[in-house]
């Protein structure tokens, strides 16, 4: 096998190099990709024409994703690194905070001369082009404003969004697995060292096991919202789809429960559902009584265990300021974090001036946009900077403002 | 052990324990059906007290395991004694003992510190009556929550250098929940499961009169009706029957025979543990209203 390799190794220079960096970028973004892998993509590597850029991707795809929630990692990570010199850089969603110091990050850039030139025949680059929407469409559609969209652009957002991968914040658990850690896992040293007649010469070790944070998702469709609404539901799905343990709720003047309806597989038949057993879309907005309705029956059950809050929502409220304000608090205080989305926030006019705004904003601890789908991207970014300490309270806006 | 549903209830309110009739029905299935006793609500309702109640009636010994976030074998089922077994081994390398003694004496049951649910297992396998109460599992991760699923599905414990433990006669178990999170179906299935509410005044009184009897009558029907009044207000925590007990305990400490609203106000914190919900009663324009309909009701009952 090792010989095999080494012929591979020589014959193609830095292609091998590149796709074993490319092996441990995935790696590092949490697919499972094994050396096995690695070695059968090299060889695979000699029964196709490494020209059509088509064929590799798919060859690569086959041989290194083994899980169908890996696939948009993969292709994300692929665009990345197997694109020509020259290219605007997308930035990928850094992975887990423990696997990923900086000295790695320096070592795991995609390299500039990744692929060499000439191996890719202009021909095949647009077919393979064409697959896909151009790299500056997709930037104009990324920054384009939902509320802006025509029905076309807002079918393909909803598909991006769709294909969004999020990889949300982690907390330590007080479970302890075998692993490098402080504490000495007494159960295994003893066993280990019973060869050595009792003498400590392994020492085993505990860690601390990591997991997902649970998350919920407050999100206002209101009369104000309206022209978001429908994306807005769309991501919800794709959140709760892919994250390990989300609660979604919808408000207006009353809270909605709507976990259940998006656990369907399709989106539209979640729509649908969601359609007939909501009725409150399109009315005024009570976030205080909304709040409080999740506060006093939900919260207890759902805020524990390091909970990530998304509050959806434009801010605009017609009910009592005072409430809200004493409902912001109590929220903020049994989340880990309350993170607040505001699509006005797009607008570089905007400044949070309604009552609602403002009784609001001293107690988030982000206050982030979610007016087009670079936003998105940088929530998913946001939520997994979430991890280990918490952010400091009271987002450096509201004091600006006041 | 219970003949029927209306011994059982008899047999538990002669233990000051008041249970209705859907509580009592559920228990006595749980016992003759050996299938674990799943009990949610709120915290204070009496789902822990019912643990106790059974192991008193029948004269089991009680054994508790408290959840909480991690919890693991080690400290749930067993775990070996390994300073012990150091030493032993220290001991054994000096008398110059064969290797064949060095193994087999070094993993024995009394190297063995057995947890809760080894116990639990171990006392009925011997045939003695046995209470085992899983407290607040809602506190616990998932993870424990399945190595309870096969505990609970066979009641074998296998120890590899010791061999299986089984028994024939599973223990009585009372899983409480307080609902800080949803336990998972899988475990809920194996179990009967019982939400116990906040208790209607006719109930609640006979509790007071229960547990505290030096309580003079009066006051528990006040104390009781104004307990009830408090939980139709939205309060974050409403308070539970242990707090209504607690308060009248309170009262009597500080020797008044009658609610005012001045009392009210100085022993808040005893039945109310957010400074919301105190400043909400403390503040409410009507909290003489509520106490005068608390009287009301007290005294036409």
């Amino acid at each position: 096998m090792s010989a095999e390799i080494d012929i591979a190794i020589e014959s193609r220079g830095k292609l091998i190099e590149n796709l074993l960096l490319f092996g441990r970028l995935c790696k590092l973004l949490g697919m499972h990709v094994t050396p096995t892998s690695m070695i059968e993509v090299a060889q695979a590597l000699d029964h196709i024409s490494l020209g059509h850029k088509a064929d590799f991707y798919f060859t690569l795809r086959a041989l290194m994703v083994h899980h169908k929630r890996d696939l948009p990692l993969f292709d994300k990570a692929f665009k990345v690194f197997w694109k020509t010199p020259g290219e605007k850089r997308p930035i990928l969603n850094p992975p887990p905070p423990k696997e990923w110091n900086s000295k790695r990050k320096l070592q795991f850039l995609p390299p500039l001369d990744a692929l060499p030139e000439q191996q890719l025949d202009p021909e095949s680059e647009a077919k393979f082009i064409a697959i896909v929407p151009t790299h500056s469409t997709l930037e104009v559609l990324r920054h384009k404003n939902f509320s802006d969209m025509s029905p076309e652009e807002l079918m393909a957002a909803k598909r991006l969004v769709s294909e969004l991968s999020w990889s949300l914040g982690q907390r330590t658990t007080r479970r302890f697995t075998a692993g490098k850690g402080r504490t000495l896992d007494m159960r295994r040293a003893f066993r280990q060292n019973m060869r050595f007649a009792g003498e400590m010469l392994y020492r085993p070790t505990r860690t601390q096991k990591i997991k997902p944070r649970p998350f919920v998702i407050l999100c206002d469709i209101s009369g104000s919202m309206e022209r978001y609404t429908r994306l807005l539901l769309h991501f919800m799905h794709t959140l709760a789809s892919s994250i390990y343990q989300v609660e979604s709720f919808v408000f207006s003047t009353q809270l909605m429960h709507i976990t259940r309806q998006l656990r369907r597989t399709s989106i539209d038949a979640a729509l649908r559902e969601i359609g007939s057993t909501v009725n409150i879309w399109g009315s005024g907005t009570r976030t205080d009584a909304a709040l409080h309705t999740f506060n006093y029956r939900w919260a207890r059950r759902l805020l524990g265990r390091g909970a990530v809050v998304l509050l959806i929502t434009d801010g605009w409220d017609r009910g009592n300021s005072d409430h809200l304000r004493q409902e912001m608090a109590r929220l903020q205080r049994s989340c880990y974090r309350l993170i607040w989305l505001n699509p006005l926030l797009g607008d570089t006019n905007y400044a949070p001036l309604t009552q609602g705004a403002k009784a609001m904003l001293p107690y988030v601890d982000d206050f982030l946009p979610v007016h087009n789908l670079a936003s998105l991207d940088m929530l998913a970014r946001e939520l997994t900077r979430v991890d280990w300490r918490r952010s400091q309270k009271n987002y450096s806006l509201s004091k600006t403002l006041s | 052990m219970f003949s029927s549903i209306d011994a059982l209830q008899n047999a538990f309110a002669e233990q000051r324990y008041i249970a209705e009739r859907s509580l009592s029905t559920i228990i006595y299935l749980a016992q003759k059906m050996h299938k674990p006793l799943f009990l949610e609500g709120e915290a204070g309702v009496g789902k822990t007290e019912i643990a106790k109640t059974l192991a008193t009636l029948m004269n089991a010994p009680l054994i508790r395991l408290q959840c909480y976030e991690g919890l693991d074998i080690n400290t749930a089922l067993y775990e070996w004694n390994y300073a012990a077994q150091l030493l032993h081994l220290r001991l054994l390398e000096a008398s110059g003992a064969s290797r064949e003694t060095m193994q087999s004496s070094l993993f024995t049951r009394n190297f063995l510190h057995s947890r809760p649910l080894l116990q639990a297992v171990e006392q009925s396998a011997q045939g003695m009556p046995t209470v085992l109460l899983v407290d607040e599992i809602d506190r616990a991760d998932e993870e424990f929550e399945a190595f309870l699923l096969e505990l609970l599905s066979d009641f074998q414990v296998t120890i590899p250098e010791l061999g299986t433990i089984k028994t024939d006669h599973p223990p009585i178990v009372v899983i409480t929940s307080n609902r800080t999170r949803e336990i998972h179906d899988a475990l809920k299935r194996r179990c009967i499961y019982h939400w116990i509410d906040y208790p209607s005044f006719e109930k609640e009184l006979a509790i007071v009169r229960a547990r505290a009897p030096h309580v003079p009558d009066s006051l528990a029907r006040q104390v009781t009706a104004f307990i009830g009044e408090l939980r139709r207000m939205e309060l974050f925590k409403a308070p539970g029957v242990a707090e209504t007990i607690d308060w009248v305990t309170a009262l009597i400490a500080l020797d008044q025979t009658a609610l005012s609203t001045d009392v009210i106000r100085d022993t808040a914190g005893v039945i109310l543990k957010y400074q919301d919900d105190i400043e909400a009663v403390i503040a409410h324009d009507l909290l003489s209203a509520m106490l005068d309909r608390a009287t009301a009701i007290a005294d036409s009952v």
